[in-house]
């Protein structure tokens, strides 16, 4: 793929993540912040289908952002064929693995296997 | 070939924050915030994945983060957040030609366009943003 589809990637899942965290972090003040945390209510959000999903979206966008952030940052520091392949599967595998563990919780937890 | 070979400084040469003035600090700070909340998205995914364990669990992790150094570590997060939201918005802005000046000819002394007051000023928004998040954040986790 070429660097500067990468990049709109890159501000597209930066732009999408600031307005989706916005909410998540205004849910956590809707109420008392430690009130919110408890064990109770956390489980409610996951309920909540809308909630639930808009978890995901955040988790893809963040993940996606973060490890091409990083992609960005170590090919910045050196380059070289086998090491820019290493970083760039590196980072999709990187990727992939911290998806599917954050959806296994909102999968989990939405299903009430806790 | 020996000036040349001095000229060469690599990653240090590039990385130095001393350089290119406010511009180079704040691609450091863009750097350095982007990699923390990195962490702490992967923290915090571990974190909420204990639910799953039962409310035992749960709790358990919220007698670790629910302290007065878990809240100093989230209000750093808050800062890191807003900095890099607001300086990563300037950039994309910038990436797409708008507020970087017109290029001109090379004149003595030498005073890249780029670096505008508009650039600047944007930069110390985005730190005074950040501070003004940070105070909030202060406010509502310390004043439970």
């Amino acid at each position: 793929m070429r660097e500067s589809i990468i990049m709109k990637i890159h501000y597209g899942t930066a732009l999408g993540a600031v307005a989706l965290v916005a909410v998540h972090i205004l849910m956590r003040l809707s109420q008392n912040f430690s009130d919110s945390l408890s064990y109770k209510n956390v489980l409610v959000n996951y309920h909540l289908l809308p909630y639930a999903l808009m978890l995901e979206v955040i988790l893809v966008l963040l993940s996606v952002h973060g490890f091409n952030g990083l992609r960005v940052i170590l090919l910045e520091l050196k380059q070289g064929r086998s090491y820019e392949r290493a970083i760039n599967y590196g980072s999709i595998a990187a990727m992939a693995v911290l998806i599917a563990y954050g959806s296994r919780t909102i999968l989990m937890a939405g299903m009430g296997v806790s | 070939m020996a000036e040349r070979l001095s000229n060469r400084e690599g990653i240090k040469g590039m990385a130095n924050p001393t350089r290119y003035g406010m511009l180079r600090v704040a691609y450091w700070l863009q750097r350095l915030s982007g990699l923390g909340l990195l962490a702490y998205l992967i923290g915090h995914i571990y974190e909420t994945s204990t639910i799953l364990n039962g409310k035992a669990a749960w709790d358990n992790m919220l007698s670790l983060t629910e302290t007065p150094g878990g809240h100093i570590v989230l209000v750093i997060v808050i800062g890191m957040c807003v900095f890099h939201t607001g300086n990563g918005i300037r950039v994309m802005i910038s990436e797409g030609g708008k507020g970087i000046g017109r290029p001109g000819q090379p004149e003595y002394p030498y005073k890249a366009v780029s670096l505008s007051s508009k650039q600047r000023l944007c930069i110390w928004v985005s730190i005074a943003l950040a501070a003004l998040a940070m105070m909030y954040g202060a406010g509502v986790l310390f004043g439970n």
